[in-house]
C-alpha cells in the first residue's frame, strides 16, 4: 500500500487539467489534417464550464442510477489514473492488485456508463449500451492479456514495478512481446476511447454512434462529469501505453523538482506523439461497420495472445 | 548498465523484425482488399530484406547484402508492381467471403503459431542471431498454407504462396551461418520471379475463360 | 572434353532459337535435332561414367554419376520420341484449330526448356540448384499443360502449379535444413552445398535435423513425383496436356522428382543409419498403389486412366527402393526406364486416337483395330508391356521386386503389391480388349494418323523390346552402379 497525499493531490490536479486539453488537441489536429481550422485546443475547458453552469433536464423514467452513474464514471477514472505512474514511480496510490485494479476500475466505470444509458428507457441509449458491451467483451480480454504479457516479463503486476523494470534497459524495448503487446493495446485504446475505426466520436447518427448514444440523455452537470470522466479515462489509457512501454524520463521515487519537471516535459512529449498517431489512424481509416468490429478486435486479441506466448518462448 | 554486446542488439533487432513479419502475416489473414494484401506482402518482404542486411552487417558477410538487395528489388518492388498491374487488368479488387470468417481464422492462426513454436523448440540452439526465428518461419509456412485453403480468389492464393516462400527464406537466414550460397539464392530468386509471372499469366487466362478469379469454380475435373 | 555443359546448353539454345525462327518446319526440326544431340552426348556420357566413376565439370558444380547418366539417357530418349511425335501431332492440331500460331510457337519454345531443366536436375551437384531446376521443370511445363486454353486445361494447370509450388516450398525447407545441418557441422566457414560433399560428411551431420529435412523433402518432392496423398494434381495435368507433353510428364518428369527424392534418401540413410527413409518410401509407395487401383478401374477417360497408372508405377518404384534389397533396387532402377518407354508410347497412341475420334471416352471407342491398325497394334503391345506380361521388361522388374520383398521377409507388402498389380492388370486388359476388338459404333472420318505419330511409337516399342530381352553389358554395368549408389555402396 502506498498513499502519498501530496502526490495524490498533484496527480489528480494534473489529470483534471490535462485530460480535456488532450481531447481538444486531438480534435484540433484531426481538423487540421482534414484541411479545416478546427476548434481551439482549450475549447473543451469552456465546454465543460458551460455544461457545469447549465440546468439539467432529466427523464421522468430515470432512477437513482441515472444520477449515480456520472459520479461513478468520473471517480473510477480518477482513481484508476492515480494508480498509474505519470510523472514518477511509484504511482501515488497503490492498492492491492496493481494493474488488475486499474482494469477493474475502468470496467466498473464502463458498467455504470452502460447502465446510465439504459436507465432513461430511451431507444438510443439502450442501443449504445448493448454495442458498447459487445465491443468491450472482446476488448477487455485483449487488454488483460497484453498487460499480463508485459507483467510476466517484469515479474509483477504492480504498474510502478513494470515501469521501473523496463526503465534501465532501453534496448529491451525491442522485445517482441512488448511490440506485440503495444500493437494489441493500441487497438484496444481505439476501442475503449471510441475512436475511428471503432466508433465515431463526432457523430450523432443512429446507425453509427456508440459512446455518444449512451450520453444522449445527459445534460448539464452530469454531462460535464461524463465528458470529463471519458477524457480522463482516455488520458489514463494513453498514460498506460506510454509509461509502461516507453518509460523514458520517468522520475524515480525521491525525485527533485527538476527531475519532476523534466519528467513532465517527457510525459507531455510522449502523450503528444501518441495522440498524433491516434489522429493519423483516425484520419486515414473509415469507421468499420459494427459487425466488422469484432474482426479488428479479434486481431488485437490474437496479437495479445502472441505477446503472452512470446514471453514464454522467447528466452 | 553495461551496453549490450553488438550481437545482442543485432539479435534483438532480428527477433523484433521477425515478430513484425508475423504481425503482417496475421493482418493479411484478415484482409479483404487485394491491393492492401499486396502492400502487406511488400512490407513483409522489406522486413525480410532488413533481417538479411542485419545478418550481413553483424557477420561481415557481404554476399548476404546481395541477397538483401535482391529481395528488395524482386519482392518489394517488382513483384508487387506486377501483381498490382494484374489486379488492375483484371478489375477485381476485393476478396469474396472466405471459408472461415476473420475471427475464427485469427484464432486458428494463433493455434498454428503455437504449433510452429512447439515444432521448432528442439532446434533453438542452432540459431546464431535472433531467438525463435525458426518458429516464426514455420508459422509463416503454416499460416500461408491456411491462407491458401481459406481463400478462393486466385490472386490471394498466389500471395499465400509467396508468404510461404518468405517463411522458407526466413528459416534459411535463421538457421544457416550466413544464409545459403549465393548461387542458390540467385536460383531461388529467379524461380520465384518466373513463378509469379507464370502464375500471373494463368490468372489472367482463368479470368478470361471463367469471367472470375474464384477458384472454387475450378472443380470440373474430378474422380 | 566437355560433356555435361553441352547437354544443358543444346536444348536451351534450341528453345530460345524457336522464339525467333519463323518457319514451323524449322521449329519442329530443331526439337528433334536438339534431343538427338543430347542422346548422342548421353551415350558418350555413359561410357565416360563407366570409365571414370564420376564425371564432373565446373569445379564440381555439374556432376554425373551412374544414376545421373541413366536418367540423362532416359530423358533424351523420351524427349526425342516426343519431339518426333510432336511433328505430326501439332501440325494436325494447328490445322484443326485446337492451337493457335502463338501457342504452337509456345510449345516449341517451352518443350526444349523443359527438357533442359530436367537435365539440370540430374546433373546438378548442388542441392539448392537441384531444387531450382525442379522448380524450373514445373514452371516450364505449366504453360504446356494450359496450351489448349480450355476451361479444363486451365483448371488442371492451376492445380498443377499451385500444388507443385507448395510442394516445392516444402522441399526448399527440407533443403535449407540439410544445409543448416552442414553449417552446424562446420561452423567456421561456408560449407559446400554439393551432394558429394554432404555424402562425405554424412555421419557427422545432426540426425534430428536430417530427419526433419527428409520429411519436408519427402512431402515436397513427393508432391512433384505424384506420391499419394499429394497426387491430386496428377490425373488432371497429365490428361489435359497435349500428348507429347503428357508423355514427357508421365514418362520422365515424375522420375526426375523421384530422383531428387532419392538423393535425399541416400543422404538420410547414410546419416541416420536406420531404415527411417526406407519405411517412408515403402509405406507411401504402397499407399500410392492402393489409391491408384480403384481409380484405374472406374476411369472412362483414356489419358486420365493412364495418368493414374503412372501413379501406380511410381508407387511400384518407391516400394522397390523402400524394400532396400539389392535385387529390388536394381529392379526399380530398371523399371524407371521401361516404364518411361511404355508410358510415352501409350500417350502417343492416346493422342492419335483423340485426333481421329475427337474423344477419349473409352466406352464410346471400339474396334480400333480396323480403323487405326498401326497405332492399335503398337498400343496393344504397349499395354501388354505395361500390364506386366512377358517378354516385356516390366514383368521382370515387378517379379524381381516381389521376389526381393518375399526374400527380405516383407510378406504383407508383397501380397498387397501383387494384389494391386493383378487388379490393375485385369482392368487394363479388359479395357484394351474392348477398345481394340469391339464393334465400332461410329465411323470416325477424318484423315489418317500422321506418319510421325506411328514412327515415334514404333521406335519406343522397338527399343523396349530389344532391351527387354537383351541388356548390353555397359548398360547393365551402369544400372548396377546406379543401384549401388542408391543402396549405399559407392
Amino acid at each position: 500500500m502506498n498513499l502519498d497525499p501530496v502526490a495524490i493531490v498533484l496527480q489528480t490536479l494534473l489529470m483534471l487539467l490535462l485530460a480535456p486539453l488532450l481531447s481538444g488537441c486531438i480534435k484540433n489536429w484531426k481538423a487540421r489534417l482534414q484541411n479545416r481550422r478546427g476548434p481551439r485546443p482549450w475549447q473543451v475547458y469552456y465546454d465543460i464550464a458551460k455544461f457545469l453552469r447549465k440546468d439539467m433536464v432529466i427523464s421522468e423514467h430515470a432512477s437513482w442510477v441515472f444520477a449515480f452513474a456520472p459520479h461513478v464514471v468520473f471517480l473510477t477514472a480518477l482513481t484508476a489514473g492515480l494508480m498509474v505512474p505519470m510523472l514518477h514511480t511509484p504511482a501515488p496510490l497503490s492498492l492491492f492488485g496493481g494493474v488488475l485494479a486499474v482494469v477493474g476500475l475502468l470496467a466498473l466505470g464502463r458498467f455504470f456508463l452502460a447502465l446510465g444509458g439504459l436507465d432513461p428507457a430511451s431507444a438510443f441509449g439502450g442501443m449504445g449500451s448493448s454495442r458498447e458491451m459487445t465491443i468491450s467483451a472482446i476488448a477487455e480480454p485483449a487488454l488483460m492479456l497484453a498487460i499480463f504479457a508485459v507483467a510476466i516479463t517484469a515479474r509483477s503486476t504492480d504498474l510502478s514495478q513494470i515501469a521501473q523494470s523496463t526503465q534501465g534497459a532501453t534496448w529491451k524495448l525491442l522485445n517482441p512481446a512488448h511490440v506485440l503487446a503495444f500493437a494489441a493495446l493500441f487497438i484496444v485504446l481505439l476501442a475503449e476511447t471510441g475512436r475511428i475505426p471503432v466508433d465515431n466520436p463526432a457523430t450523432h447518427l443512429e446507425l453509427t454512434m456508440i459512446h455518444e448514444a449512451m450520453l444522449l440523455e445527459y445534460s448539464g452537470r452530469y454531462l460535464a462529469l461524463m465528458e470529463w470522466g471519458a477524457s480522463i479515462k482516455q488520458l489514463v489509457l494513453m498514460t498506460l501505453l506510454v509509461n509502461v512501454f516507453f518509460p523514458v524520463g520517468l522520475a524515480g521515487p525521491q525525485a527533485s523538482a527538476g527531475a519532476l519537471g523534466l519528467s513532465l516535459l517527457a510525459y507531455l512529449a510522449k502523450l503528444l506523439a501518441l495522440s498524433a498517431a491516434v489522429v493519423v489512424v483516425e484520419t486515414t481509416n473509415a469507421k468499420l461497420r459494427l459487425f466488422r468490429v469484432p474482426d479488428l478486435l479479434s486481431a488485437s486479441f490474437v496479437l495479445a495472445t502472441l505477446a503472452l506466448l512470446s514471453t514464454f518462448l522467447f528466452h | 548498465m553495461n551496453p549490450p554486446a553488438a550481437t545482442e542488439i543485432g539479435s534483438q533487432i532480428i527477433t523484433l523484425m521477425a515478430a513484425l513479419m508475423l504481425v503482417v502475416q496475421l493482418l493479411m489473414i484478415g484482409q479483404r482488399m487485394l491491393l492492401t494484401s499486396i502492400r502487406l506482402f511488400a512490407i513483409q518482404s522489406l522486413l525480410l530484406a532488413a533481417i538479411a542486411a542485419v545478418v550481413a552487417y553483424y557477420h561481415d558477410a557481404s554476399h548476404v547484402y546481395v541477397v538483401a538487395v535482391l529481395t528488395i528489388v524482386g519482392k518489394v518492388i517488382f513483384l508487387p508492381w506486377l501483381l498490382n498491374r494484374l489486379v488492375h487488368r483484371i478489375q477485381i479488387h476485393q476478396e469474396i467471403e472466405p471459408l472461415l470468417n476473420a475471427p475464427t481464422s485469427m484464432l486458428i492462426c494463433g493455434g498454428l503459431t503455437l504449433l510452429g513454436y512447439v515444432v521448432a523448440r528442439p532446434f533453438t540452439s542452432l540459431e546464431r542471431l535472433g531467438n525463435n526465428t525458426l518458429a516464426i518461419a514455420l508459422t509463416l509456412l503454416l499460416t500461408g498454407f491456411f491462407l491458401m485453403i481459406n481463400r478462393r480468389k486466385a490472386l490471394t492464393q498466389v500471395l499465400a504462396l509467396l508468404t510461404v516462400e518468405n517463411g522458407v527464406m526466413l528459416a534459411a537466414v535463421a538457421l544457416t551461418t550466413y544464409g545459403m550460397p549465393l548461387v542458390v539464392e540467385l536460383g531461388i530468386f529467379f524461380d520465384v520471379l518466373v513463378a509469379v509471372m507464370v502464375l500471373g499469366i494463368l490468372v489472367y487466362r482463368i479470368r478470361e475463360n471463367f469471367a472470375s478469379m474464384d477458384t472454387s469454380k475450378l472443380n470440373q475435373l474430378r474422380g | 572434353m566437355l560433356l555435361l555443359t553441352p547437354i544443358l546448353i543444346v536444348p536451351v539454345l534450341a528453345g530460345l532459337l524457336c522464339l525467333l525462327v519463323p518457319s514451323r518446319r524449322v521449329m519442329a526440326a530443331m526439337g528433334v535435332l536438339a534431343f538427338s544431340a543430347t542422346l548422342g552426348l548421353g551415350i558418350a556420357l555413359v561410357y565416360q561414367v563407366l570409365a571414370r566413376g564420376v564425371v564432373t565439370e565446373w569445379n564440381g558444380f555439374l556432376s554425373a554419376d551412374a544414376l545421373s547418366a541413366w536418367m540423362v539417357l532416359l530423358i533424351s530418349v523420351v524427349s526425342l520420341a516426343s519431339a518426333i511425335y510432336a511433328v505430326g501431332y501439332l501440325r494436325r492440331d494447328l490445322a484443326d484449330g485446337a492451337v493457335t500460331e502463338r501457342r504452337f510457337r509456345e510449345f516449341y519454345v517451352l518443350t526444349p526448356l523443359f527438357g533442359a531443366s530436367m537435365f539440370l536436375v540430374v546433373l546438378a551437384n548442388n542441392l539448392g540448384v537441384m531444387w531450382a531446376a525442379v522448380e524450373a521443370t514445373a514452371l516450364s511445363s505449366v504453360l504446356l499443360v494450359a496450351l489448349y486454353n480450355r476451361r479444363h486445361s486451365l483448371e488442371a494447370a492451376w492445380k498443377y502449379v499451385i500444388l507443385g509450388s507448395l510442394g516445392l516450398a516444402l522441399a526448399l525447407m527440407g533443403t535449407v535444413f540439410v544445409y543448416a545441418a552442414a553449417c552446424k557441422n562446420n561452423p567456421q566457414s561456408l560449407p559446400s552445398f554439393n551432394w558429394s560433399y554432404l555424402m562425405s560428411v554424412a555421419d557427422q551431420l545432426d540426425p534430428n535435423l536430417l530427419k526433419l529435412a527428409f520429411v519436408f523433402a519427402f512431402v515436397g518432392y513427393g508432391t512433384k513425383a505424384g506420391l499419394a496423398p499429394m497426387h491430386t494434381w496428377l490425373p488432371d495435368a497429365h490428361s489435359e496436356a497435349p500428348s507429347p507433353t503428357s508423355a514427357m510428364l508421365s514418362g520422365v518428369s515424375l522420375k526426375i522428382a523421384l530422383y531428387a527424392l532419392l538423393r535425399f534418401h541416400i543422404l538420410a540413410t547414410a546419416c541416420l543409419g536406420t531404415a527411417f527413409s526406407q519405411h517412408l518410401l515403402l509405406s507411401f509407395g504402397l499407399l500410392s498403389m492402393c489409391v491408384a487401383t480403384p481409380f484405374i478401374l472406374v476411369q472412362t477417360n483414356m489419358k486420365r486412366l493412364f495418368a493414374y497408372h503412372s501413379l501406380e508405377h511410381i508407387g511400384i518404384m518407391c516400394v522397390g527402393f523402400g524394400l532396400a534389397a539389392p535385387l529390388t533396387i536394381f529392379a526399380a532402377v530398371l523399371h524407371i526406364g521401361y516404364h518411361a518407354l511404355v508410358k510415352a508410347t501409350i500417350f502417343f497412341a492416346a493422342g492419335n486416337i483423340h485426333q481421329k475420334y475427337h474423344s477419349l471416352e473409352l466406352p464410346s471407342l471400339a474396334g480400333l483395330l480396323k480403323t487405326m491398325p498401326a497405332s492399335s497394334i503398337l498400343l496393344a503391345l504397349a499395354v501388354i508391356g505395361i500390364a506386366g506380361l512377358p517378354p516385356f521388361g516390366i514383368f521382370l522388374t515387378e517379379f524381381s521386386i516381389v521376389a526381393g520383398g518375399i526374400g527380405a521377409g516383407h510378406l504383407l507388402v508383397s501380397v498387397l503389391f501383387v494384389a494391386a498389380l493383378v487388379t490393375v492388370f485385369s482392368g487394363l486388359l479388359s479395357h484394351i480388349a474392348h477398345l481394340l476388338l469391339g464393334t465400332a459404333e461410329k465411323e470416325p472420318g477424318g484423315p489418317g494418323t500422321p506418319r510421325s505419330g506411328v514412327v515415334a511409337m514404333a521406335l519406343l516399342i522397338a527399343v523396349l523390346t530389344v532391351f527387354s530381352v537383351w541388356l548390353p553389358v555397359p548398360l547393365l554395368e551402369l544400372l548396377r552402379q546406379a543401384a549401388g549408389i542408391i543402396g549405399g555402396r559407392q
